[in-house]
């Protein structure tokens, strides 16, 4: 029993449990067909969402005033750079993820430098430099979609008994931030940061070194993400990254990480992009009207953040 | 290119024998572009369209200048200003295309008043004073069902991928395709989803909502922009694909001539090209030339079929749409069909 109640102390489990009831609700609704599409479809799309949110979670994570906003044109800079340096050729493919990666380094010491060297409010820094990243995609490459090497768009698109093979990869790399976040002296740091920056300075934590490191990942998990993205739908489109900015946000606060900082929360994520997903497909699945589906999701993502909020309070 | 400049200056000068004063009447006028938004291919594709057939035609001396200017900001009260500028500046007309249909109202009132004649087009204006060069989007959404119809006698299930919820483009394209539907009762919408006029928003939705429907949807229905994203929906979940409308999208019609040269794949492809305003300029052209031109006027629809695929996906520019670019002539036959 007391390992039940642990576990629904978990400010994670109310994304998941969120998740597992709208899938039932969508499944009772269909009398039980599609039941697996609908699950391998949600994990999909749930697994771009998780690798930009556990960098966005990072970030978050690292106190009031911290996100980044250049999230979707990161996306698209590196989708787009990537996607035209591998020119579809299957042996250029992991000069392209290097490349991609790259440019999410690249991402990562601009906005840092605005941050730190100029003194400017994350939230404006990385709002102006993705203005920068947008404009250096549209003039890189017009808006041209170049399609991805043949074998890396398979392995974007292929699932094993219905798993996504992708998410299957990024259940991994979660795990490792997971450890990451709680095992070791970077994780640790940032933690000790959101809480009390000050603090964590006069504890002789190098404040600076960790907050860098950690715009840098969130920056490098972007372009990674715009890497597969763009694999997985054909190509880098010049809007592809615009749904992730205010998705990767809600991953992480619903997913139970505190919005004000100091505490992170990576199985939520998983949870959160699955009921996101799911809410939607749904709400589609009822054949609501446009405007009732965004009132219940509304509605519904109110009620979970509640129940999670609600049970933290009780503790 | 040089095709199409070498056509619109074939009918510049076509114009000026058949109108005989037409150069006379209207050497002297100004015309100016009040343009409120240029942040995506469209709009791009717009303003290059008016740069190529007005500049053509401040050349041969048609009009004295065609000047375009956009608004930084997508925002009504900057296009007010915008208006007023061009009221002092002395423009004859404005080619308008409005970021409201009623914010612009008073400015357009103040230019009328001026005595400058205002064409809106796009987005149009609903002041009377104002001429409107509209897309008649419910027409294009029942001419979907209707090709579907020709196609598919016995009819079947519809998958429909509407655009922005709450945006009136997106309720008259499905007004129109429900209407037509209605009309074919040998379909039946199964499934609708909102795509948002965007290839990736389009595929995840179209993901999300296909497990759950039936396996035999002969078509998608659809606005532009998201034939693509529910071609590699269908694909990821493993399933045959149907027939899907397109949008005159480069990435559309680019796997609809790869599926063809595959297997044959059939569909057709409709939209508004982006060239309409080049019909605006030619019909506040005609109008200061003194001809009589009703308020209202239909912009024709820019479709692509089996035949002529090939062709369009030449003209297009790659990550662009499909666009052409309209004559003295072809103005003149918009304005002779309103009349009647």
């Amino acid at each position: 029993m007391s390992s039940i109640r642990q576990i629904f102390e978990k400010p994670w489990i109310w994304a998941f449990v969120a998740a597992i009831g709208v899938w039932i609700a969508t499944i009772t609704f269909t009398q039980g067909q599609g039941a697996g599409g609908v699950l391998t479809a949600a994990f999909s799309f749930a697994t771009f969402s998780v690798i930009v949110a556990l960098g966005q979670m990072m970030v978050i994570t690292l106190g009031p005033g911290n996100v980044d906003l250049s999230i979707p044109a990161t996306m698209t800079l590196a989708g787009t750079v990537a996607t035209k340096v591998m020119a579809t050729q299957d042996s250029m493919i992991i000069f392209g993820l290097l490349v991609a990666l790259g440019v999410g380094l690249g991402v990562g010491l601009v906005n840092y430098g605005l941050i730190r060297l100029l003194r400017i409010p994350p939230i404006i820094a990385t709002l102006s430099s993705s203005f920068l990243f947008q404009s250096a995609a549209i003039w890189y490459n017009r808006g041209l979609r170049i399609k991805p090497p043949p074998l890396l768009a398979d392995f974007a698109t292929s699932t094993v008994w219905g798993v996504p093979v992708l998410a299957i990869f990024i259940i991994v790399l979660s795990v490792a931030i997971h450890i990451a976040l709680h095992r070791t002296v970077y994780g640790r740091s940032v933690t000790a940061i959101g809480q009390n920056m000050r603090a964590a300075s006069l504890a002789g934590i190098n404040v600076n070194r960790v907050r860098f490191l950690t715009y840098i990942l969130c920056a490098v998990f972007a372009a990674l993400n715009g890497f597969f993205f763009s694999a997985f739908s054909g190509g880098a489109a010049l809007n592809m990254g615009q749904t992730y900015l205010l998705n990767s946000i809600a991953v992480v606060v619903i997913g139970g990480t505190s919005v004000a900082g100091g505490f992170a929360n990576v199985p939520g994520l998983w949870g959160a992009a699955l009921f996101l997903f799911l809410v939607e497909a749904m709400l589609n699945t009822y054949g609501l009207g446009a405007g009732i589906r965004l009132l219940l999701t509304g509605l519904i993502i109110v009620g979970v953040i509640t129940a999670a909020g609600g049970q933290k309070t009780a503790r | 290119m040089k095709r199409v400049t070498g056509i619109v200056a074939l009918a510049a000068l076509g114009a000026s024998v058949a109108a005989g004063s037409a150069f006379a009447d209207t050497s002297d006028k100004k015309i100016a572009l009040s343009n409120n938004y240029a942040g995506n291919s469209w709009r791009q594709a717009m303003l290059r369209s008016w740069e190529k057939v007005t500049g053509q035609a401040v050349a041969d001396g048609v009009v004295a200048a065609a000047d375009a200017f956009t608004t930084a900001e997508n925002q009504v009260t900057e296009q007010a200003a915008q208006i007023q500028n061009m009221i002092l500046e002395g423009y004859d007309a404005i080619v308008l295309n409005a970021a409201s249909p009623e914010g612009l109202n008073g400015a357009v009132k103040e230019a009328c008043d001026a005595g400058i004649i205002v064409v809106s087009f796009d987005g149009i204006v609903t002041e009377p004073c104002a001429w409107r060069v509209a897309v008649d989007f419910k027409q294009m959404g029942k001419d979907e069902v209707l090709y579907l119809a020709e196609k598919m006698p016995d009819g079947g299930k519809l998958l429909e991928i509407r655009g922005l919820a709450g945006v009136f483009v997106d309720d008259e394209i499905s007004s129109g395709i429900h209407e037509g539907v209605a009309e074919n009762a040998q379909f039946e919408i199964v499934g609708s989803v909102h795509g948002d006029w965007a290839q990736d928003v389009a595929q995840k939705a179209v993901a999300g909502i296909l497990p759950s429907l039936p396996e035999d949807i002969v078509a998608v229905v659809t606005q532009g922009g998201d034939g693509y994203g529910a071609a590699q929906a269908f694909k990821a979940a493993g399933r045959d694909t149907p027939l899907i409308i397109m949008g005159n999208r480069e990435d559309e019609l680019k796997w609809w001539k790869e599926q063809k040269d595959a297997n044959g794949y059939e569909t057709m492809s409709v939209s508004i090209a982006p060239g309409v305003s080049t019909l605006a300029f030619w019909v506040a052209q005609q109008i200061l030339d003194g001809a009589d031109v009703p308020k209202d006027l239909t912009v024709p629809f820019l479709r692509i079929d089996q035949d002529n695929l090939e062709e369009n996906l030449a003209n297009t520019e790659p990550g662009g749409v499909a666009n052409t670019e309209y004559s003295l002539d072809d103005a003149k036959k918009v304005v002779d069909e309103a009349k009647m």
